[in-house]
């Protein structure tokens, strides 16, 4: 479903992904652990195709490597559902806008089906009752769920997570990685990257650790026990 | 065009309601100058035309003509050139009586020394200088034909004046074309970057660029749209008070005021589309 490889990506004289190949199925959840600045993001965007690899080919579904028309960049990006650390909403719009505008921009304009699946991906994430209110009327832990309810709300089959939990206090941000498994669970392919090792650990699936641009996996600590509030599955 | 492009399109005005009347006030002011010169141009072409209707070429006859020949004449030239028609000796003589009016000036005068003739009235194809000209040469070589006349320098000058308004309502709108892509440009552009992170939210979200730019576009259209019948209610305007001193002058047919406006709104619908297409390509990530 994603295939890497030998991808680098260099900005200027820094070197963000080094040689890097893996790959992952549908349906797969992966956790990309790494501290800041060691290239996460950087491949999440070598996969909506934000950046273009240095070197290497990136493969996502039957987009292969290369610069894509821009008109393929979109119909890319609206089979995959972004969560961002810092949310990205619409300041101006209020959460039932923020979720329906990704099932518009999916093509979907008639209201008979903007209202019911806009409602029901809010009900999912559990902000039925704001979806008045605009994001800054919301906690770090709300905008974090609206921002699931618009990644979630096309049914993507892969969602990508950059830090999902990095702006949330612990119950918020068990609440989130409830959720997030819980719609894996249901089908979708997940890619978290994060710097928090306990989230890391809290996720099934693989492990990759990403350090000074090389991805290794990680084999899974047994030991292991998540911090209570991490919010494992069904904890929401 | 769906609602929802028209709401998004509404809230980007009222956010940014500064670019809009800094743009509007731009655009009044341009469409304004084209308008006024327009409502000119208008009563100019009337003008002309009015007088241009009067164009007629006087072909003076033979005086050994049967009226056969003149009839077969006739026909010839209606098929020809126009609408032939034919003043007698006596009837030219009458006109004449009638200009000159003094009855002992006639008297002095034995008998009646003017030829028949006929007025042909050309066809609106044949009214330039050259046609004229033409037409004048090959009616001399009809052997009925004694000699023609027609104003020749007076046509050739009444052209020169169409010409020239005409290359000026090209060049004026030429001039208010670029200016009112200029301001949209620059307009859209700067509302694209104020709304920059929305526009980057929205391709992350795999929007098309017809998708993000439709909202602009129409933006641009309905800011061009309003403009225009502003500048229209300013020439209307400047038409009642010139109106009150010189007599003849008319304002714009309503078919010219909805080109006017519907022209505007179309150039700015392309202009737009251009103008956020390129920014889009310069902004998205």
């Amino acid at each position: 479903m994603i295939q890497f490889d030998h991808v680098s990506k260099r900005y200027g004289e820094r070197l963000a992904l080094d040689d890097v190949s893996w790959n992952m199925d549908e349906g797969e959840c992966v956790c990309v652990l790494g501290h800041s600045a060691a290239g996460k993001t950087t491949l999440l965007k070598l996969i909506t195709h934000e950046v273009q690899p240095t070197s290497g080919t990136v493969r996502v579904g039957t987009f292969t490597g290369g610069r894509l028309s821009r008109s393929n960049r979109a119909l890319l990006r609206r089979t995959i559902g972004v969560v961002y650390e810092d949310f990205r909403l619409l300041a101006d719009r209020s959460a039932f806008e923020n979720v329906a505008l990704a099932v518009r921009i999916a093509g979907h304009f008639g209201e008979s089906e903007v209202v019911p699946r806009t409602l029901h991906a809010l009900q999912e994430v559990g902000l039925h009752d704001e979806q008045a209110r605009l994001p800054h009327e919301l906690s770090f832990g709300q905008r974090q769920r609206c921002a699931i309810a618009r990644a979630i709300v096309n049914r993507p089959a892969v969602i990508l997570a950059d830090e999902p939990t990095g702006a949330l206090e612990p119950r918020s941000a068990g609440e989130v990685l409830a959720l997030l498994l819980r719609i894996h669970k249901e089908g979708a392919a997940l890619i978290v990257g994060t710097t928090r090792p306990e989230v890391a650990e809290a996720l099934p699936g693989r492990l990759y650790e990403l350090e000074d641009g090389r991805l290794r996996e990680r084999p899974r600590s047994k030991s292991y026990a998540p911090p209570a509030g991490a919010g494992l599955p069904g904890g929401r | 065009m769906h609602p929802f492009f028209m709401r998004e399109a509404w809230r980007s005005l009222t956010a940014h309601r500064g670019l809009a009347l800094t743009a509007i006030y731009s655009l009044t002011a341009a469409l304004t100058l084209c308008g006024v010169f327009l409502l000119l141009s208008f009563n100019a072409e009337r003008t002309l035309r009015a007088v241009g209707d009067r164009r007629e070429m006087v072909l003076y006859l033979r005086d050994d003509l049967s009226d056969a020949d003149v009839q077969a004449l006739q026909t010839r030239l209606r098929e020809l050139y126009g609408t032939p028609t034919f003043v007698s000796r006596a009837q030219a003589w009458e006109e004449f009586s009638e200009q000159i009016g003094d009855p002992e000036l006639l008297e002095a005068v034995d008998t009646n020394p003017l030829p028949a003739s006929i007025r042909l009235k050309l066809r609106s194809e044949l009214l330039t200088y050259a046609e004229t000209e033409k037409v004048a040469r090959s009616a001399r070589e009809f052997p009925e034909v004694e000699d023609v006349r027609y104003g020749a320098d007076w046509v050739r000058r009444l052209d020169a004046i169409s010409e020239g308004l005409q290359r000026i309502a090209l060049v004026l709108g030429i001039v208010v074309a670029l200016a009112i892509v200029l301001v949209l440009h620059n307009t859209l552009r700067l509302t694209v970057l104020a709304r920059r992170p929305q526009v980057e939210i929205m391709s992350r979200l795999g929007a098309r660029d017809s998708f993000i730019a439709t909202p602009f576009v129409i933006e641009g259209f309905l800011v061009t749209i309003f403009s225009a019948s502003v500048a229209l209610a300013i020439v209307a305007g400047v038409h009642q008070v010139v109106a009150m001193r010189v007599s003849g002058l008319v304002f714009l047919p309503p078919l010219w005021m909805l080109a006017f406006v519907g022209g505007a709104g179309l150039l700015a619908w392309v202009a737009g589309s251009i103008a956020v297409t390129r920014v889009l390509r310069a902004v998205g990530p």
